[in-house]
């Protein structure tokens, strides 16, 4: 799933600033899940931009803002939108990106759009996979070294590493840390021999 | 004023850019049974080089190569490749370092060309400390290829063809060096040092060594390899910079013992450079030579050479 997180109410007011009729699309998939965009904080949204002066012309909630089809598809769902002079999408950045594609009017996100994770066990699980487009995970036992260690190394950790720490941040895993764990549990390690190319961009 | 200048040249003696024909290279030494002695100098954080000239001065005809830093702990500086060019112009031989940190596959392929047009012989690299840790912490972190794949790629250039295939006009003649730390309880750090050494490095620099016993075991784990070990060294200046290295610098170990031994020390900076000789000679039985680190200015470096036996080369 994609991870973002809200941005603060009084930067999403200060980036409406110049438009009173907002009609606001929230996201019923990633950002529903993360309570960034389902129902609940779309109506909770609304209030807040009444509450600070605006006209909140109307709101829906598509499956996915990231699959919205054409402006006819929003204006049956919700013909209000019609009246709106902006139009706020509490979905992560691929949405909002979908969403102005086919609409006239300016489009702004609630959210900060940060990476490509997972939800389990309620616990937000950030950067798991970079979709860099030519997926080797499996020769790291599951852990993505392109995504996970901080400087992208795909044969070994830097130097940087430290009593199983990362360099950039002593509270997280060095990815190699996990990576040796992993591949040791599967009884894999001889995968660690491997030299892997550079990654075409 | 032609004429004038014409004379005037006649007087001038050019700087010797090349060393003498008798004095074997860094690459030939690393080839000899010589016991090697490398140092570190740090490039100005500005266009001002007479410091780390002179710096380098006080090394002359005492260490066998200096190392230039490349932007060390991600702290902008000028380019190693510049600094390396001058301390060349000054006669010294140069090991330019090379991180994996702020250039992609076409800038390190120009800089390694332009550095072995511009005489430098030897190179050695590293993955480089992040971003985040120096004084432009919001700078995009580049690392295209990780240092393995940077020695592959110098081999390539070396047989006279880059990265993506094309030929080259004149191939980099360059001895190829690589950076490691010594604590072989690390398997990931050691297979990391074992993939270098696969690839073709022709010398391995180590993190600072205080712990006589652990690289000891790591002198047995590399010795398979056949490739030269140049053991780090970083004089102690203080028992709390001691402490703080064990604490902030991965890979160093530096024993409870020689903490002591610094705490009760009248001359703490003096009892810093005993300790480094007498490490320094045991280094000497384990491996192929030195790299003298030192916190700030080489002032004392010739002191500890003496100190350890070093001083002629």
């Amino acid at each position: 799933m994609i991870i973002s997180s809200a941005k603060p109410f009084e930067e999403i007011l200060l980036s409406l600033d110049r438009y009173d009729d907002i009609f606001v699309i929230g996201c019923n998939v990633c950002a529903a899940k993360l309570h960034l965009g389902g129902e609940p904080e779309v109506l909770d949204m609304c209030e807040c931009l009444r509450n600070a002066g605006k006209n909140v012309v109307g709101w829906i909630l598509p499956t996915a803002a990231c699959s919205v089809q054409s402006w006819e598809s929003l204006v049956e769902k919700n013909p209000a939108i019609e009246d709106a002079r902006a139009i706020l999408v509490m979905g992560c950045g691929s949405g909002t990106s979908v969403v102005a594609s086919v609409v006239d009017v300016p489009v702004y996100s609630s959210n900060d759009t940060t990476s490509l994770g997972g939800l389990s066990n309620d616990v937000v699980l950030h950067d798991q996979c970079a979709m860099c487009g030519k997926c080797i995970i499996a020769d790291f036992g599951g852990v993505c070294p392109t995504t996970q260690c901080a400087k992208g190394l795909l044969n070994g950790p830097c130097g940087g590493s430290m009593n199983g720490r990362c360099e950039v941040d002593r509270e997280t895993d060095c990815a190699w840390e996990l990576i040796y764990k992993r591949l040791k549990i599967i009884g894999r390690l001889d995968l660690l021999d491997e030299l892997h190319e550079p990654k075409e961009h | 004023m032609a004429g004038n200048r014409t004379i005037l040249s006649m007087y001038l003696k050019p700087k010797p850019a090349i060393l003498p024909v008798m004095q074997l290279t860094f690459g030939e030494k690393l080839n000899s049974n010589k016991f090697i002695v490398t140092a570190e100098i740090t490039p100005p954080k500005g266009v001002d080089t007479s410091a780390a000239i002179s710096d380098a001065q006080i090394l002359k005809g005492k260490v066998d190569a200096l190392n230039v830093t490349d932007n060390q702990r991600a702290v902008m500086r000028m380019s190693p490749l510049a600094l390396g060019k001058l301390l060349l112009d000054e006669g010294h031989e140069v090991i330019m370092q090379m991180t994996c940190r702020d250039r992609n596959r076409l800038a390190i392929q120009s800089d390694i060309l332009g550095a072995s047009a511009l005489g430098i012989q030897n190179i050695c690299f590293m993955s480089g400390d992040h971003t985040t840790n120096g004084d432009h912490p919001g700078a995009k972190p580049v690392y295209d290829l990780d240092s393995i794949q940077l020695i592959s790629m110098i081999q390539k250039m070396k047989t006279g063809f880059d990265f993506s295939g094309n030929e080259l006009e004149g191939a980099p003649e360059l001895v190829v060096g690589a950076v490691s730390n010594t604590d072989p309880s690390q398997p990931m750090q050691m297979m990391k040092l074992e993939k270098k050494v696969r690839m073709g490095a022709q010398f391995i620099q180590t993190q600072a060594v205080y712990d006589i016993g652990q690289f000891e075991k790591f002198a047995e784990f590399t010795n398979h390899f056949d490739v030269p070990i140049i053991a780090g060294v970083i004089p102690l200046r203080s028992a709390n910079a001691a402490r703080f290295m064990n604490q902030n610098i991965p890979g160093v170990n530096v024993e409870e013992e020689l903490i002591t031994r610094m705490d009760n020390a009248d001359d703490p900076v003096l009892e810093g450079l005993i300790i480094c000789a007498e490490t320094i000679s045991m280094l000497k039985k384990t491996c192929r030579g030195v790299h003298l680190m030192p916190i700030g200015q080489h002032l004392n470096t010739p002191k500890l050479l003496e100190m350890a036996g070093l001083s002629v080369r």
